[in-house]
This record gives C-alpha cells, structure tokens and sequence, in this order.
C-alpha cells in the first residue's frame, strides 16, 4: 500500500511539475482515441449505406416497369401477371402509375416522373421521409437527389405539366436510382393526381415491386425464362434487380468502403507515430529524474514502475475522453446526406471496440516507454544525473555538407542528424496526411470530370456525396494529427536543442538564423513528405477503387501540393520555432 | 568606482539588473559602472550569488538589463534590435563557460569552427582557422576528437580556442576554471596569460584567486554591487608560476 502511495505520489508530482508535456501526451491520445473509435463507428456505419436505406424504405428486391398502349392499367396487370405468380415471389406492391411529366420551379423546366402514389404505408417500397410529410392530395414528394440539386423544400410550389403542387417532403428510396445517376428525377403524388397528369400522347407507365424469398436469387429471376418473357414484352420497360440498382449508385464513383477502411488504418498509423514522438520527447527529459529518484534509493523497479505508470495513467485518461469524443462526434459524420436515408441513429460502439480503443493506446504508450524506463532504471546514477539528455547522434559527412551551407540550413541539418528518428516519425506522418490529401484530389477531378460529363452538378449526389464528404473528413483529420504532429516534433527539438541553440546565439546567431533552422528542420522531412506523398496518395487512390486511367489529376493539381504542404508546415512550426529562438540564452547557459 | 579612461572597448554606467517583482523583487546586478581599455584584464570576483555572471550576462548581451546603458566598440547594446546584438557580438565578442557548452557531437575541430562559419567565412577559411586555434590551444593532436574523449581541461582550451575563432574584441569567461583540477587550472591559466600578452580585452568572473591574479585590474562584487576595485600589477610582471604557486 505504502509503494503504492509513493508511486502515485511521483507520478501526480511530475504530471503536476510538467503539466504542458501531460497536456501535449494527452492531446495526442485523445486525437488518436478520437479518430480510431471514429474510424470503428464509421466503419459500420458505411458499411452499406445502401443496406441501411433499402432496410429501413423496405425496397424492392426486383422492380418491373411496362408503359402499355394508353396507358392502360388491366393490360399492365395481364403484363405483370407473370412476374407475380414465378417462383420465389413472396410479395408485391403496386402497380402505381408513372407519368413523364414536365416539372417547372424556380425558373427551371426539367422532365420528371411523378409515380402515384397511396397515402397508406406500402409493403415495399415506402420512401423514407428525410423532412416533411408524406402525399396529401395536390402535394407532392421530391426524391431527395433532385430536391437537392432543385433546391426545393417543403412548402416550395412546383408545376407539374402546368398544374400546380405543394412539396410536402423529401424522401429517399433504393427502388430507383438517386439524381441525377437515375433521370429523370422521381417525385411521388397521389395516384389520382399522377392518373391525371397522363396524356394521349404521354400515357401512364406502372412500376411493381416484388419481395423475393431469397433476395440474392433476384438476378436468376431476371435472368431466367420469366424475366426473359417480361423483358421481350412490347409494354416492357425495365427490369431491375437491388443489386443493379445498388451498383448504379456506387458506379459514379468506385471509391467506397474502401476507401475509408485504408483511411481508417491510416490514421491509426499516424496517430501511432504521434503517440511514439511525445512519448519518446517525454522520455528524454526523463534520464535525469532517474537519476535522482536512484540517489534518494529507489530501486530500479520501482524507477521503471513510475515512468511506466506515468505514461499508461496519461494513456487510459485520453483514450477514455478519446473514445467519449468519438462517440459524440459520429452522429455528425453518419449524415449520408442526399441519396440515401438521412440522420441514422448514432452508431453503436461495442464495448470490444472501445477496449480494443483504449489497448492501442496503451499499446503505443507502454511500447515507447518500456525501453527508455528499462535503460533508465539500468543507468548508472551518476552517469543519469549528468546526462540529462539522450545523446544526440553524430553524422560526419551532414555536419561536413552542413558546413557549406547558409546558416539556417547549417542548423537545419544538424539539428537533423541529432534525432533521425524524429525526423523519420514527422516525415511518414506528413506522407499519410500528404497522400490521403492527393487522394482527395483524385477524388474531386473524378467527381467534376463525372460533372461535366453528363451537365450536372453532382452535390447532391448520395452515395458518391457520402464517400467524398467522408474522404475529406478523414484528410481533414489526418492533415491536424499530422500538424499537431509537427507542431510537437518542433517543440522536442526547440526543448532537445535548448543548449546547442543558446550556445549559438551566444556565437553570434541571430533569432531569424535559428528560427528559421528549427523551421527548416521540419520543412526537410515535409519536403520528402510531399514527394513520397503524391504516389502513395496516387496508389492509395487506384487501390480503394478509383481509376486514375479515366481521370488522372491534373499534373499542376498534384505540383501544388509540394508548395502547400511546405507552406503549410511552415506556418505550423513558425510559433514554436520563434519561442525557441527567442528564449534567453543566458537562462539555458546558466542553467547547464 | 568608474573608470573614465579614454576610447573604452566596454562602457556601463548604472546598470542594474531586476528579477521577480514586489516582495519577490532581486536586484541580481545594482547600480554598476565599468569601463575596460583594449588589452586590459579584468577580473571579477565575489562569493556565490553576488551577481557576477549576471554582469558577465549583461556585458556580453546575453541578458537585457533592467535599467543602465551598456556600449560594445562605442555602439550601445543595451537597447539594440536582437539580430543587431547577434552580429555584434559574433564579431566582437568571445565567450569562455565553466561548463565548457562545446556540442557534444563536434569534434574538437568542428566545435571551433563554428562560429566563424555562423559569420559567414567560407568553410575553408574556417577550418584553417580552427586548425591555427587549436594548434595554439596545443591540441592539434586532438582535432578528430568529440568533447567526451577530451579530459576537462582539453574541453575547455577548445572552448577557448573557439572563442578566440573570430578574433573579437573582447573575451568574456565565466569562471573558466570552475570544473577543473589544478592542472588543468594551470592549463588554461597559461592561455589567459597568453592572450594579456598578446593584447587581448579579457574580463574573467572567477572566484578562483590564482585567475584573479593573473588580471591588471580586480574588481570585488557583493549582493549585486562593485564594493573594491584594485589594480594589480601582478599581471604583467610576475610569471604565472609565482602567481598560481603551481608550477609553469
């Protein structure tokens, strides 16, 4: 109990004496905690955001439509007679009548299909309301991909061949595809009012919805004689099963689940890197502590105990914030916006997700503190207190090419070649940010080259919306834990340079000179960061399904990206950079 | 207390240097005038805490002083822009450290070099510089070694040796002798007397009272203030061997 007490006694006292480095330990774990239990959230949520609407709209398994001679509603059933009655049906809605119809609103004159529609809930295919009501006589319901690129709201008037209408809601459904992939767009009215729009020279279409016992045989039913007879009617129209509608949605774009599970395992990695940089930066200042602690007789046990504890209680602390942040965070990332249903519930994190959460953490933590706790408790106790620092490396030939070069860069390369390590763990973290940032890219020419090509605007756009929002999300994510990242590898240097920088001062460098070198510190590695980052964001790309052979980012797109990331990091050290250039030499000096 | 010889290469008139405020308040350095002439030694002493590696700080414009004006070669530093100061003192001024501070992954040579390459010398020049120092240091023979595989006194005759790099003005050491034995002590008292000879401005803190003989002028400090001055002609006209009473 008494041991206890004391290690609990030195811990608190240390995270109390350096609170800042706690903070920076903890920040880093919790974004880290945060992301991966995102990630995990994500990760089910998107697992089929498709799966998830087609549920929750009870959509067809196979959707039949047939325009027969006038419009003719007795023909249409003889048509889809045998449709109903093949093996493996299990149960139908409809027929509703279709009318090709021309919608006016807001200056716009688009064709558009108004589906009748009963204002009881169907067995299949109900679409599911993202906001306002369901049809009411002379109210109408807008598919949600062509509301959005309309614009339109409940409460909007429309007209509907001339007739005018009231949008009651917007909604989303799996029995079609979204707009703009399916046009024209869908709008549901009141079976007698779609009846009533029909003409001679327009007449009705009918669209019937079948359940089949076992869904994934939709495809042999198409396929087979019945399908084939249906398809080879002159009334016919279409024959679709789920999975070929689901396919034409995720066709805009091939980048999907994919993409956010390498995204995901991306950020566990920089994050990993974070963890190991803050850590391995506490660590270090740790040697003389030990020291210290040996001198008034703890043992090394109880030495390495401490340092272990310390770190792991900071760990456990984050993680727990961490995955609370995630949790809270989610709903907001689970919004798939047009296209498919709309504000799920926020996704469910199993209790195994959250401990394998706080195991990461831990993980990393205990990984990069074991060996520096072993090596400390090992240390000699006077040789601990008269180090108070990891000695820096010594690379002949950079301080020989260094001293070639203008100041800045001089100190730049020194600096360098005291922690290759840091050095190494800023440059890979930059790569993944840098590389998921060229992804994005890729992703944005795909979705404007898709633009131009068929003259719409796709932000409405479901599924291929969904995964380019969450792709910039996660970059998004990925480009802060990468600067928190830098920030913080600047930190260790200024802390780790504290003395060869004063004494630099003290020879006649100035400020700007050592500024500029701690930045550039940094800037080498972003360098590297910018050139590896491309192809691996390229890679990255083509791996989670997209085609770089169709639309290939523009070269200037991806040149860009070596100024702004320099740029970027720049401006990330720029503080802590200044602070350590700016500190009292005679305080450091004196102090050693 | 003040010097008012003509054309000093150092002048402070009432420089006073404050740390913490209220009840907290320590005056480190109070009220203190120094002028030191081209080739002249000075050297301060005083017991611990009395404020004369702050003064050293100060005067080599490591540290603002909180109030007081301080000229280096007749130009104010006391309130000139940092990156001025740097310049200033990368051409006029030495430093000298009890704990030595060369960088631990340097070499000997590379430790030396440094501040003329932070001038802007060509790395050639720079190197037969450094070469030229150290081989007046007497430690041509340890040129490749880093700083641990040199013994104290050797650490410090390079740092002497790097302080001289740029040939300044003046040389500042802060107890120069404080982590060394007797014969290293005897090592780099011998330089010291080396440099007065050869005309160099020198002002040592010390409380080492073999270093303070070695001076022209000797200053005694207490609780942040000159209280003695004497000048000492022991400096310039008895060996080093009776001044230290340790053998040359």
């Amino acid at each position: 109990m008494g041991r206890l007490l004391l290690i609990w006694r030195l811990v608190a006292g240390d995270i109390k004496r350096r609170p800042v480095q706690a903070a920076l330990l903890v920040l880093v774990i919790v974004t880290t905690t945060t992301t991966l239990t995102l990630g995990l959230a994500l990760r089910k949520v998107t697992d089929s955001p498709f799966a998830r609407t087609r549920a929750a709209t009870r959509g067809p398994d196979v959707v039949a439509e047939l325009t027969p001679p006038n419009g003719s509603q007795t023909r249409a059933d003889a048509d889809f007679a045998s449709l109903r009655h093949a093996p493996g049906v299990t149960e139908t809605s409809g027929p509703y009548p279709v009318a090709s119809v021309r919608l006016t609103a807001r200056g716009i004159d688009l064709p558009a299909q108004a589906e009748g529609r009963d204002t009881a809930s169907a067995a299949i295919d109900q679409p599911a309301l993202a906001s306002g009501s369901w049809i009411r006589p002379g109210g109408a319901v807008i598919e949600n991909g062509f509301a959005t690129a309309l614009g339109l709201h409940p409460g909007d008037e429309i007209r509907l061949n001339g007739h005018p209408f009231r949008v009651t809601g917007i909604a989303v459904s799996t029995a079609q595809c979204f707009y703009p992939v399916s046009r024209p767009g869908v709008i549901w009215l009141n079976r007698t009012d779609a009846e009533r729009l029909a003409s001679q020279r327009q007449p009705l279409g009918y669209v019937l919805n079948l359940r089949l016992a076992d869904p994934n045989g939709a495809e042999a039913l198409t396929s087979g004689p019945i399908g084939t007879a249906f398809f080879n009617e002159p009334d016919s129209q279409s024959l679709q099963t789920w999975l070929d509608i689901q396919h034409d949605d995720f066709r805009v774009i091939a980048v999907d689940q994919k993409a956010l599970l390498i995204a995901s395992s991306l950020l566990a990695l920089i994050a990993l890197a974070s963890i190991a940089v803050v850590v391995g930066g506490r660590m270090a200042e740790q040697t003389r502590r030990v020291g210290l602690l040996k001198a008034v007789g703890a043992t090394p046990r109880l030495v390495a105990v401490v340092l272990l504890a310390e770190n792991l209680l900071l760990a456990i602390a984050a993680a727990a914030v961490g995955i609370a942040a995630g949790k809270l965070l989610a709903p907001l990332l689970t919004n798939p916006g047009a296209g498919l249903l709309g504000s799920p519930p926020a996704p469910p994190l199993p209790a195994t997700a959250a401990a394998e959460v706080v195991a990461v953490a831990v993980a990393v933590a205990a990984a990069a503190t074991i060996a520096p706790a072993v090596r400390g408790a090992r240390a000699s106790t006077i040789s601990a207190l008269n180090d108070p620092a990891h000695p820096p490396r010594r690379r002949g030939w950079v301080i020989a090419l260094s001293a070639r070069l203008p100041v800045p860069l001089l100190f730049a390369l020194r600096l360098l070649a005291r922690r290759p390590r840091r050095a190494a763990l800023t440059a890979a973290g930059l790569t993944l940010a840098v590389a998921m940032i060229v992804a994005s890219l890729a992703l944005q020419y795909r979705i404007d080259v898709h633009n131009q090509a068929i003259g719409y605007d796709l932000s409405g756009g479901g599924v291929a919306d969904r995964v380019s929002h969450l792709v910039y999300l996660l970059s998004a994510v990925l480009t802060v834990l990468a600067g928190v990242n830098a920030i913080f590898a600047t930190w260790m240097t200024v802390i780790d340079a504290r003395r060869p920088t004063a004494l630099s001062r003290a020879l006649g460098a100035t400020p700007g000179q050592i500024s500029t070198g701690l930045t550039t510190a940094q800037l080498i590695p972003a360098l590297l960061a910018a050139f590896l980052g491309i192809p691996v964001g390229l890679a990255l790309y083509q791996l989670a399904g997209g085609h770089l052979q169709e639309a290939s980012p523009p070269v200037l797109w991806l040149a860009a990206v070596i100024p702004g990331t320099l740029i970027a990091v720049a401006a990330l050290t720029a503080v802590p950079a200044r602070i350590g250039a700016t500190r009292s030499p005679a305080e450091v000096l004196r102090s050693d | 207390m003040e010097d008012r010889a003509p054309n000093p290469i150092l002048s402070a008139t009432g420089l006073r240097k404050e740390y913490g405020k209220g009840a907290a308040l320590v005056r480190a350095v109070d009220d203190v005038g120094l002028a030191v002439r081209p080739g002249e030694s000075v050297a301060i002493v005083g017991p611990s805490g009395c404020g004369k590696s702050t003064l050293l700080y100060l005067l080599g414009g490591l540290e603002r002083p909180t109030a007081g004006a301080i000229e280096l070669a007749g130009q104010p530093i006391h309130d000139i822009a940092e990156s001025a100061l740097a310049r200033l003192r990368r051409r006029a001024l030495g430093f000298v450290f009890q704990a030595f501070h060369l960088v631990d992954e340097l070499t000997a040579l590379e430790n030396v070099e440094l501040p003329a390459l932070l001038a802007g010398a060509s790395p050639r020049a720079a190197r037969a510089r450094a070469r030229e120092l150290l081989q007046q240091v007497d430690l041509e023979d340890r040129a490749e070694h880093l700083p641990s595989a040199l013994s104290g006194g050797q650490c410090q005759r390079v740092a002497i040796a790097r302080a001289l790099a740029n040939a300044p003005l003046l040389v500042l050491a802060d107890e120069p002798t404080g982590n060394l034995d007797s014969a290293a002590t005897t090592e780099v008292l011998r330089l010291f007397d080396q440099l007065r000879a050869t005309g160099q401005t020198l002002i040592t803190v010390t409380h080492d009272s073999r270093v303070a003989a070695t001076a022209d002028r000797l200053i005694t400090m207490r609780d942040g203030a000159f209280v003695d001055e004497t000048r000492l002609t022991g400096g310039t006209s008895r060996s080093l061997s009776q001044i230290t009473g340790l053998g040359s």
